[in-house]
């Protein structure tokens, strides 16, 4: 499903070259859920955002679904993005003046789904997170674990075939990302999602079929669950 | 989609109510002002818009001996048949000789009618005044016919079905018998015409033939119609030769220069020229501009804190940037949904703004003598014309903000490293200092408009303007008015009574004389005059340097002159060098040999404070008629004085009406256009301020927030109250002080042109500016002080602990 050929990401501050990626190779297929793990400021954000076309690397080769994407122009890579990627964050942004229910449509709207279709996905949706009761609150109303259902409905609402998860239990407690971990390991089994997640927690890695470990911006281990 | 972008904008505004509320109300008070001040600019071009012809005023340069060139929109009888002889490029010509103050008659109804016009038989080919019955090219072409405007007919007949009936005329004396036919009815003048009138009549029913043919007097208005294409200019400059040609006076060049005006622009472009009688609010386009420019100064004032207030809160909305493009927003998208978000806000504040615009209206057509309405079902392209405007405003105001919002990048705003970097906080504070600079510089002239204004007022004229109630007279009432006099004067609440033939406050008539010195050669001269009683000097308090006032016989009606000192020294010029002024007493001078100069009075500002003193005489002559009574009254029984002039007029004359005037009320209408514009520029000034203060708390405010954190952990480190609202306050300071030091040298520019138009004016002080400069700091400080010292006194603690 994507490929990374030598990934570098690096800033510079004057003189000094701060390096968060050093020549990452990677390769994820279609139906896999890698979790991505290592110490803070090993780059596993920074690696997800690049694989999700939020961030740019400074130096190598991205291909994703057999697109050279690094040769992409702007449009042609938000396009791409649109159609397959969902994202989902560890503060949930979801959009605080928005009620549950226009939060989950709001993707919809940017993929130019009429109305009546939109009701019906925004509908099955709610049921399938069972958050029906709920469709007409504000963010703020929900508790942590509820916002983040609705992060991930919203998510997945546009059918993405990779679903992106950065620290998603991370403002969780262990029950609430129990919960959201069986939720990834079913859409990962029972519908063929595609997830790659960013974590801290060993527990949660094993959820996933690989687990990546970085560090100092290398891949330091691979390895299948 | 739409709906979506609604619902986040209407949530974000409730949500910062008083973010939203700064920025509408800045911006509705923008607006309001702006159509406001558009409404009055329009009706402004309005004027004569409804004349299709294409039609000119003559008017003259004059340059009489002894005095200033002027320029006057008068003419001399002869000269419109003259130059239709003469031209093949004037197609018609028509003379207007106003006829104030007219009676008519039907019956025992009588009616009194403030504007009569006699006019030529082409007067209606020329001008497009709509006829409701008559017919346009016959109508004026016998003598004693008339047309009336539709409610002259109403209120003397009750109604317009009255083509052939006769009407009486109760008038001048000399005309007494004058019965008109009415040949038809107009329409109602529109208030946007230059020339206004009640009813008019043929030329030929008050003048024959051979009292229109002298060269000289200039006591008509006439109107040539040039064929299209004519070349003005090339067609002024034959005017010299045909001068000559037709008045047989070689050097009439000498005194009389001829230019035309286009119709449509004499409304606007005649501030300079005096005696225009027919010229109905007569109003400066350089004011007008001056307004339309200030508005648009006012509006951007209001749109720049709407950029400011919106970029300044981008922090707040950089996380919805992130969000929605990191699930699928593009920019584009990003960047409509924002500038609808201001359109949105824009709407809103054009309706408060119309709500406003409203309430202000009824004050606003006081102030400025209009009749300015908000019209949208009869005039729906005022409504499109003020939506298209919102819009307008909307996207211009939103379009800054949209670009910069939509440009976050997602991975950035969302992990809360937004740049609301020093960048943007330079470019917000540019254009708070513009602002300040235009606030600060329309302050400063609104302080220097009111003190030359005031300055006029107060300045003594000479003369004295207080407890003197004014009359009109006419060729009628004036017969009385020795009788008038002696019964006003049998009242202890009158102290005196005098007359004369013109206004103090306004160009006087003036006339040719002669001065013939006992030592030398006689000299000519066209000088200011004015025609008074023997009194006038007295109840005036008009001081005498040399010789003596006017004798109190009647015999001396008509020989006794009395010069201003101006003119004194302008007589003394041919006589030899250490000629003192009292030389002047008792030689003759004046329109026959039995004048003598028997008084010298001390200058006085006979015209309004624009103009110099001019050189001028007056001279005590009963037979010529007075067209104003003045009335001096004692103490502060005014009321009561009023109400026996009142009783002892209307005994007089039953038939007309009481109209009156104190002198001094009469001064504020001299100085009405220069009230109207230091009023409406003081206004706008004003609101300048009020929204840049809105923006200006604002953008504190946010400050404030944003600093919420720095200023906790300042305070844990120690600082005072006062170290923090310095802190938070020292730079908007500083820019209100950058503002003040811009806005000076413009304002300095822009004031010193101004009062060169004041031939008595004052001076331009800097401390005016320093005020200036404190006041705004002032205000400003107030303005930032609410929210720094809110900020200032918040405990660390909450603040501290949001992380």
């Amino acid at each position: 499903m994507l490929s990374l050929k030598n990934i570098s990401k690096y800033y510079k501050a004057g003189n000094l070259k701060t390096s968060i990626l050093n020549n990452i190779n990677l390769d994820v297929d279609a139906g896999e859920f890698v979790s991505i793990m290592g110490p803070s400021g090993s780059g596993k954000s920074t690696l997800l955002n690049i694989i999700g076309m939020l961030d740019e690397p400074t130096d190598g080769y991205h291909y994703f679904l057999n697109q050279p994407i690094h040769q992409l122009k702007e449009k042609q890579r938000q396009a791409l993005y649109k159609e397959n990627i969902g994202f989902v964050f560890q503060a949930y942004h979801l959009i605080d003046e928005l009620t549950v229910y226009e939060n989950i449509e709001t993707p919809l709207l940017y993929h130019n789904i009429k109305s009546d279709e939109r009701k019906a996905l925004v509908a099955d949706m709610l049921d399938r997170f069972q958050i029906v009761g709920k469709k007409d609150l504000f963010p703020s109303q929900l508790s942590g674990g509820q916002q983040q259902l609705v992060g991930i409905a919203r998510a997945l609402i546009v059918s993405p075939k990779l679903l992106l998860a950065d620290e998603p239990t991370g403002n969780l407690n262990s029950k609430q990302g129990d919960e959201i971990m069986e939720l990834f390991k079913k859409l990962n089994k029972e519908e063929g999602m595609t997830i790659i997640q960013v974590t801290h927690s060993e527990k949660n890695a094993e959820y996933g079929s690989r687990i990546i470990n970085l560090l100092d911006g290398t891949v330091e281990s691979s390895k299948n669950v | 989609m739409i709906k979506n972008y609604i619902k986040t904008a209407w949530r974000n505004l409730w949500k910062n109510k008083v973010f939203s509320a700064l920025n509408i109300i800045g911006l509705a008070v923008g607006m309001a002002a702006c159509i406001v001040i558009m409404l009055f600019v329009f009706y402004e071009k309005s004027f004569d818009n409804f004349q299709t012809k294409n039609v000119y005023r003559l008017n003259e340069v004059q340059t009489f001996p002894g005095m200033a060139a002027q320029k006057v929109g008068l003419s001399m009888p002869p000269m419109g048949p003259t130059l239709k002889h003469e031209f093949p490029q004037v197609k018609n010509f028509s003379r207007v000789r106003w006829r104030n103050k007219y009676t008519l008659t039907h019956n025992d109804n009588k009616l009194y009618l403030p504007q009569v016009l006699a006019v030529d038989s082409t007067f209606l080919q020329m001008f497009d005044f709509a006829l409701i019955n008559g017919d346009r090219k016959s109508a004026l072409e016998k003598p004693n016919s008339i047309l009336l405007t539709e409610s002259t007919a109403n209120k003397i007949f009750g109604t317009t079905d009255v083509v052939g009936k006769t009407i009486g005329h109760y008038g001048d004396v000399k005309q007494d018998s004058l019965n008109f036919v009415i040949t038809g009815i107009l329409k109602d003048v529109p208030k946007n015409s230059q020339i206004q009138f009640d009813a008019l009549y043929s030329m030929s029913s008050s003048y024959k033939p051979t009292d229109l043919l002298g060269w000289g007097g200039n006591w008509m208005d006439t109107y040539v119609e040039l064929n299209a294409g004519t070349d003005v200019k090339a067609f002024e400059r034959k005017m010299p030769a045909y001068l000559v040609k037709y008045s047989n006076r070689p050097d009439i060049n000498k005194f009389y220069q001829l230019f035309f005006l286009p119709l449509r622009d004499i409304h606007a472009n005649t501030s300079d020229i005096g005696l225009d009688y027919i010229n109905f609010r007569k109003f400066d386009g350089h004011s007008t501009n001056l307004f339309a420019i200030i508005a648009l100064i006012v509006l951007t004032i209001a749109c720049i804190n709407f950029m400011n207030l919106s970029t300044a809160r981008s922090a707040e909305r950089a996380k919805e940037v992130g969000v929605r493009k990191s699930i699928g927003a593009g920019r584009f998208e990003l960047a409509v949904q924002f500038l609808g978000e201001t359109v949105m806000l824009a709407l809103i504040a054009m309706v408060l703004g119309l709500l406003l615009v409203w309430l202000s209206l009824h004050y606003i057509n006081q102030l400025a003598d209009r009749e300015l309405s908000l019209n949208f079902f009869t005039n729906p392209g005022q409504a499109l014309a003020i939506i298209g405007f919102t819009i307008f405003v909307g996207v211009i105001s939103g379009i800054y903000p949209a670009i910069y919002l939509s440009s976050f990048k997602p991975v950035k705003v969302l992990k809360g490293s937004i740049e609301t970097g020093k960048n943007k906080g330079t470019f917000r504070n540019i254009l708070v200092v513009g602002q300040f600079t235009s606030a600060v510089f329309l302050m400063i002239a609104t302080i220097f408009v009111v003190k030359q204004l005031h300055f006029m007022q107060s300045q003594d004229p000479g003369f004295t303007r207080e407890q003197i109630v004014t009359v009109p007279l006419d060729g009628n009432t004036d017969s009385k008015y020795d009788l008038i006099k002696q019964q006003l004067k049998a009242n202890a609440l009158i102290s005196d009574v005098t007359a004369s033939q013109d206004v103090l406050g306004s160009h006087l008539d003036q006339t040719g004389v002669t001065f013939r010195p006992s030592n030398g050669p006689a000299r000519d001269f066209g000088l200011t005059q004015l025609v008074v009683d023997n009194n006038y000097l007295k109840l005036f308090n008009i001081k005498l340097i040399e010789g003596k006032d006017f004798s109190p016989e009647r015999g001396a009606s008509g020989k006794e002159y009395i010069v201003n000192e101006q003119l004194a020294h302008e007589l003394l010029k041919d006589q030899p060098k250490n000629a003192k002024l009292s030389s002047l007493i008792g030689q003759h001078f004046g329109h026959d040999s039995l004048g003598v100069i028997t008084g010298i009075s001390k200058n006085f500002n006979f015209n309004s404070l624009h103009y110099k003193v001019e050189t001028m005489f007056m001279i005590y002559q009963r037979d010529w008629g007075f067209s104003q009574l003045s009335v001096k009254i004692n103490g502060n029984k005014a009321d009561d004085a009023v109400a026996f002039i009142k009783s002892v007029w209307t005994k007089n004359f039953p038939d007309r009406p009481f109209e009156y005037q104190f002198l001094d009320d009469h001064f504020n209408d001299v100085y009405k256009a220069d009230n109207q514009v230091s009023k409406i520029v003081g206004i706008l000034a004003g609101l300048a301020i009020f929204i840049s203060c809105l923006g200006l708390f604002g953008l504190a405010s946010y400050s404030a927030e944003q600093r919420v954190k720095e200023i906790g952990v300042r305070k844990v480190l120690g600082a005072s109250v006062q170290n923090i609202v310095l802190m938070l306050s020292g730079n908007f300071v500083k820019l209100v002080l950058i503002a003040n030091l811009l806005a000076w040298p413009l304002a300095w520019y822009a004031m010193h042109k101004w009062l060169e138009t004041f031939a008595y004016r004052i001076d331009i002080k800097l401390s005016v500016f320093v005020l200036t400069a404190v006041l705004s700091l002032f205000i400003a400080l107030i303005t930032i002080s609410f929210r720094s010292i809110k900020a200032a006194i918040a405990n660390p603690v909450k603040s501290l602990r949001s992380e």
